[in-house]
């Protein structure tokens, strides 16, 4: 489903051209729970926003259901954003002037779906991360656990093939982070392919596959069990 | 996206920041209310010469302005009677006509027991009271009977009370004009108009007037039509008849509307214009404000624009979330303005006693215009949230 053809991207930092990714071949199968795993400043946050769409490689071609995403235009890449990815991050990223209703409803408004769909698929996605109760309380008001469930109620409503979590337990505590995890888990026995970023070992026990990356480099991926290069 | 959603976007956005939100838009209040209350102020001014001059009543006066030559010739001409019976007749006959006022006035002396003073003698046909609007406050006003039997009746103005009655009762009381005497039936109410004279003002029927004269004499008619413009070819008409039928050449005029306005335009375009100009620079500071202002907040949000556009936002839809927010916000500072501008119209028309005329295209006009401020100083903001990297946004790189 996901395949990246020697992906490169380049910064250009005060004239000097900075390697953040260098010649990244990626490929990842509908319905495998990845993560991608290295140290910071690895350029995993480049790869992952590179596979979001949110940036685009220097080289190379990113290929998304066969098709090469990488030279798309703007409007389609917002589009492919939209419906075919769920976004959840580290900092939540939960638009403060909105209620957990409204926040998880956004991506259906540009999505273009009536009201009383959103409106249904809102609270439907807000039950499905246990927050049924909370759904007119403004992020403010919830706990950091809370506020990532509704991202992650955000990040399903759209029904994307993909969710893609960057770091997402890096604010919570290890209690909180087990049950972001096993949300994660829950999503991932539906169907949903997950790819999420991260630094921490114990997260990569939730994976079918491990990616490592290290100085723009993928230095090796695992599949349970076994190792390869 | 739909723009329902966009303006409950932007009006949630705008509340957020109410402080910031009022004081953004105090310069497009001010443009758009003094614009609005401008263009109150000059239509009602215009409404008000209009009505004296044409009278609510839609009449016009003819009068008789005699040629060069004729004065020359006659230096009383004048002076002279300027209208017939036989004139008023053949005029009631054009279509456009609907009634005709007739007077004749004479200043003379007024005497009552050994007391005398100066007076305004106005010989009036049926409808003159009517057309011109006098009313009496005490007594009665001239009847039908009185005018065409050619009683001695007379309704005054309260001045005489202290001129001649030492400010007694005057109802009833048997006066003499030419030595003539006439009986007071009624007292004027005062009038509040800009052309109210506050002299001794007598009204009597005509008949009586040109029998206390001794005079067959009109010397001014009104015609009053059903439609301002009937009213114009009324005029036209029935100059045309007099002047074939007193064989002068544009002797017999009307009041010339046009030029009075045209005067009165001139006033008043003036102070369109400084008024306008200040309209014009607050409007353009107000944008500036408002440009601002979205500027700021383009900057404080651009994470939510990052998340948005992570959400799937194309960079139209973040541009059109931004321009109607600017929009909406000058659209309040358009609404409160045209409050201020037709609330202070009112007030000023209430206060100079001139018709209040708000009109409808003028607040359609004020909504669009402070709409159109929106859009053009919008712009710029709502295409740089449109342009943000949404890496950069979402606080990555």
């Amino acid at each position: 489903m996901i395949y990246l053809d020697s992906i490169s991207k380049n910064y250009n930092l005060g004239g000097k051209q900075m390697k953040v990714l260098n010649s990244v071949h990626l490929q990842i199968k509908q319905g495998e729970f990845a993560v991608i795993m290295g140290p910071s400043g690895s350029g995993k946050s480049t790869l992952m926003n590179i596979l979001g769409c949110l940036d685009r490689p220097t080289s190379g071609d990113y290929w998304l259901n066969n098709k090469v995403v990488s030279s798309y235009e703007e409007k389609e890449l917002a589009n492919v954003r939209n419906r075919s990815f769920g976004f959840v991050f580290q900092q939540f990223h939960l638009l403060p002037r909105l209620t957990a209703f409204q926040n998880v409803a956004l991506p259906m408004i540009y999505a273009g779906l009536p009201k009383d769909e959103r409106s249904k698929r809102a609270i439907a996605a807000l039950k499905k991360v246990g927050l049924a109760d909370h759904i007119n309380y403004f992020p403010n008001e919830l706990s950091g656990g809370q506020k990532q469930r509704v991202a992650i109620a955000r990040s399903i409503v759209n029904q994307p093939q993909i969710i893609l979590a960057d770091e997402p337990t890096g604010s919570l505590d290890t209690t909180t982070s087990r049950q972001i995890m096993d949300l994660f888990s829950m999503l991932h026995g539906e169907g949903t392919t997950i790819i999420l970023v991260t630094h921490e070992m114990w997260i990569s026990k939730y994976a079918d596959k491990k990616i490592f990356v290290r100085d723009g480099i993928v230095t090796g991926s695992e599949y349970k069990g076994e190792i390869s290069t | 996206m739909s723009i329902f959603e966009n303006i409950k976007m932007a009006l949630s956005s705008i509340f957020t920041h109410k402080l910031r939100s009022s004081l953004t838009i105090i310069g497009i209040i001010i443009g758009v209310g003094s614009v609005i209350a401008v263009v109150a102020v000059g239509k009602s001014g215009e409404a008000m010469l209009k009505s004296q001059f044409v009278g609510e009543k839609n009449t016009i006066e003819l009068y008789y302005n005699p040629s060069e030559e004729e004065l020359q010739a006659n230096p009383n001409s004048l002076l002279e009677a300027s209208f017939t019976f036989q004139d008023i007749r053949t005029i009631e006959n054009i279509s456009e006509v609907q009634r005709i006022v007739a007077s004749s006035s004479e200043r003379t002396k007024v005497s009552y027991k050994g007391k005398s003073t100066n007076g305004l003698i106005t010989g009036v046909s049926d409808i003159y009271m009517e057309v011109n609007q006098l009313k009496v406050s005490s007594g009665r006003m001239l009847l039908s009977r009185d005018f065409f039997a050619g009683n001695r009746t007379a309704v005054v103005s309260e001045s005489f009370r202290d001129e001649l009655f030492d400010n007694d009762e005057m109802m009833g009381k048997i006066i003499y004009i030419e030595s003539q005497p006439v009986e007071i039936v009624g007292v004027l109410k005062e009038e509040k108009n800009i052309f109210a004279f506050d002299s001794n003002a007598i009204y009597l029927p005509l008949k009586t007037w040109q029998s206390i004269f001794s005079s067959t004499a009109i010397s001014e008619i009104s015609i009053q039509a059903e439609t301002p413009e009937n009213l114009r070819l009324a005029g036209e008409k029935a100059t045309n008849i007099l002047n074939r039928i007193h064989n002068k050449e544009d002797a017999y005029q009307v009041m010339n509307m046009e030029e009075i306005a045209d005067g009165v335009a001139k006033v008043t375009n003036i102070m369109t214009i400084i008024i306008g100009s200040i309209a014009g620079i607050s409007l353009f500071v107000g944008g500036i404000g408002v440009m601002n202002i979205m500027l700021v907040s383009v900057t404080e949000r651009t994470r939510e624009i990052g998340i948005r556009m992570s959400l799937g936002a194309t960079r139209e839809q973040i541009l059109t979330q931004f321009l109607i927010e600017s929009i909406v916000l000058t659209l309040f500072g358009g609404l409160i303005g045209i409050l201020f501008g037709t609330g202070g119209a009112m007030i000023f028309s209430y206060v100079a006693g001139w018709p209040s005329l708000i009109s409808l295209p003028v607040i359609i006009g004020g909504i669009l215009f402070s709409m159109l401020i929106g859009t053009i100083f919008g712009i710029m903001p709502a295409r740089k949230a449109a342009r943000m990297d949404p890496i950069q946004a979402l606080g990555y790189g």
